[in-house]
């Protein structure tokens, strides 16, 4: 059984022009520890399909399974607590709270999930040191550089080792070097276990995953 | 990585939004606090007053004591009175007003005081009191205020002349030799007021020697013995007569003579309140919409709407909290310059005062900042809580 099964799964948002038809019948399934990497143009349902995966949204027809549960009938707390210990989300803009240093965007998933303060700190350490960032565990978001946050934004969405990491344009913000050190994190999230599926324009990090899908007009086309 | 903390590091992040909120609710609940103290200042200020003369009861000839007329019988009456066995002591006073005119100075009205008790109340601040063996030698020893010492330049040994003159009555009294034996402070008496005080005998000479009878009999309760008792006797001694109570002249100011400040402290205060929510709910409402990537954000790793809510609580608390314990010494600061100016007010004793602190204002402060704050972060709670994260993840990158 797939840890990720959507059936002609579609998204429609009601808007006042008219319905918007975000994805048409999309079926997709994701097994524990693969590299999905999904491509197409601005506009293709990309980041919809992301969301939905993701379990921030739900289909407006079809179904999703995440861990065989049904998503469209799980309560917005449900979903919040599988997304919490089941999920984790790297965005483009990254999303740190810039009010809080590395350690502390690291270890805010954990307290959620309720981990002890020991354990949390443990944890962030190791997470912070995978990501090469041990020595700017203190640093606030603003001292840090676009790759660096990426970095910061992986190890919190890893926090509560998820089974699922899903990006959407991870290395948007980032230039090619910067982008290829995220890319090459990707990878090792990957050997360690942990499925990704990941949203990108960026064609060399969709190279590394070990299968490609594409996307046009809010259809899967391979 | 409490709800707490979060919100104290957004506080701390956000410095120039925390500065202008804190001193907004500062200034703000400056003015409540103000209103609060001016609610009831004027009523515990003159209860304080009624307190301090020593008397618990008050007998006089019509309703409300603002308007007096003389007591007929006022001196069997205060005898009759003294022998009740809850009584401690009974003062008698007649109040009217008179001309004075001393050497080389222009004729002034003054409120002329004829009391039964020549050890009474008022505070000496220069010469000696009526009791004195200087004033009993006097066939019309007088206390005057300093602002009536002032107008005649009178000091102790200063002499005097006094002309009562009844309103309403055509009298033709002949003015009374007097000899000033001290100057005093009269409790209920105004800033600027002309007044003297003589002993009843002097003021019934000054009256043309026949009986003045009081217009008010003052009335101490044995300590221990209460008020209530005194007056259900009085009453029956007298049921032509009012009798009063400290707590029903309270209460008659109350009604009367304080609805005024009421009203105004009333509506001055709701509308603090209402500035102060606006303000805090307008600046948590756009420092959210500011942050409604990282919320959604947070929402989509899976923090609760439960610690956002509380976080956004705990920013509005602290935004109130900090500018409301603030708003306490500008409050206070701000009481005492508007108290002077209201003080200068024409008829206010110059021992009243319009604001005065109580704990209950301080608890009604606190609550009142405190509903604030709750009501404040109740639209922003609101705003996160129904925020569709997927939306709002698409619009912060397409923005």
């Amino acid at each position: 059984m797939p840890l990720v099964d959507a059936r002609d799964v579609s998204r429609v948002f009601p808007m006042p022009a008219g319905p918007v038809v975000a994805l048409r019948n999309v079926s997709l399934a994701v097994d524990a520890g693969e590299y999905v990497a999904i491509t197409g143009p601005s506009g293709c349902g990309k980041s919809t399909l992301l969301h939905l995966v993701g379990c921030v949204d739900t289909p407006s027809s079809g179904s999703l399974l995440f861990d065989r549960r049904d998503i469209a009938r799980l309560s917005e707390a449900e979903r919040g607590r599988l997304r919490l210990t089941r999920i984790g989300f790297v965005f483009q803009r990254f999303f740190l709270l810039p009010m809080l240093s590395a350690a502390e965007n690291v270890e805010l998933p954990q307290a959620e999930a309720g981990a002890s303060a020991g354990e949390r700190r443990a944890r962030t350490l190791e997470l912070l040191e995978y990501v090469g960032l041990a020595d700017r565990a203190d640093h606030l978001p603003s001292q840090l550089s676009g790759g660096e946050m990426q970095r910061v934004a992986v190890a919190r969405a890893l926090a509560n080792r998820p089974a699922l990491l899903v990006a959407d344009e991870p290395t948007g913000e980032l230039d090619d070097e910067t982008g290829e050190q995220v890319a090459a994190l990707f990878d090792r999230v990957n050997a360690s276990g942990t499925a990704v599926l990941v949203v990108t324009h960026n064609p060399a990090l969709a190279a590394r995953a070990s299968r490609r899908l594409a996307m046009k007009s809010g259809r899967l086309v391979e | 990585m409490t709800s707490f903390a979060l919100a104290w590091r957004t506080a701390r992040r956000y410095r120039a939004r925390t500065l202008l909120a804190i001193t907004g609710v500062a200034v703000i609940g400056a003015l409540l606090f103000d209103m609060l103290l001016l609610s009831r200042g004027l009523l515990l200020s003159f209860a304080d007053l009624l307190h301090s003369s020593g008397f618990d009861i008050r007998v006089v000839s019509t309703e409300g004591l603002a308007a007096r007329l003389p007591i007929s019988g006022s001196v069997r009456l205060a005898e009759d009175i003294r022998q009740l066995p809850d009584v401690e002591h009974v003062l008698m006073i007649r109040i009217e007003p008179a001309t004075v005119r001393a050497a080389g100075q222009s004729p002034r009205g003054i409120s002329l005081i004829g009391s039964s008790d020549a050890e009474q109340s008022w505070r000496i601040v220069q010469g000696s009191a009526l009791g004195s063996p200087a004033a009993v030698a006097e066939a019309c020893p007088v206390l005057v205020t300093r602002p009536l010492a002032a107008a005649f330049s009178l000091r102790p040994g200063s002499a005097l002349s006094i002309n009562v003159r009844p309103p309403g009555v055509a009298s033709a009294l002949p003015a009374v030799d007097c000899r000033v034996v001290g100057v005093a402070e009269f409790a209920f008496a105004q800033i600027d007021e002309l007044t003297a005080v003589t002993t009843l005998e002097a003021f019934q000479r000054a009256m043309g020697g026949g009986a003045a009878d009081a217009d008010l009999v003052l009335v101490t309760s044995k300590p221990g013995a209460p008020p209530g008792r005194a007056i259900a006797a009085i009453a029956r001694l007298r049921p032509d007569l009012r009798v009063y109570s400290n707590e029903d002249v309270v209460a008659q100011f109350n009604r009367n003579g304080f609805a005024y400040f009421r009203q105004i402290s009333l509506v001055l205060s709701s509308l603090t309140m209402v500035f102060a929510f606006l303000l805090v709910a307008t600046l948590l409402t756009v420092s959210i919409n500011q942050r409604l990537g990282e919320i959604a954000a947070l929402r989509a790793l899976g923090i609760g709407r439960p610690r956002i809510a509380a976080m956004l609580l705990w920013e509005s608390v602290l935004l109130v909290g900090a500018g409301g314990l603030l708003a306490l010494p500008i409050g206070e600061a701000l009481a005492l310059v508007l108290d002077r100016i209201l003080r200068q007010m024409p008829g206010i004793p110059e021992r009243m005062h319009f604001f005065v602190f109580e704990p209950r204002a301080l608890a009604i402060h606190l609550t009142l900042l405190a509903v604030t704050a709750a009501t404040a972060a109740a639209y922003p709670v609101w705003l996160t809580a129904r925020l569709p994260i997927a939306e709002t993840l698409r619009r912060e990158v397409l923005g």
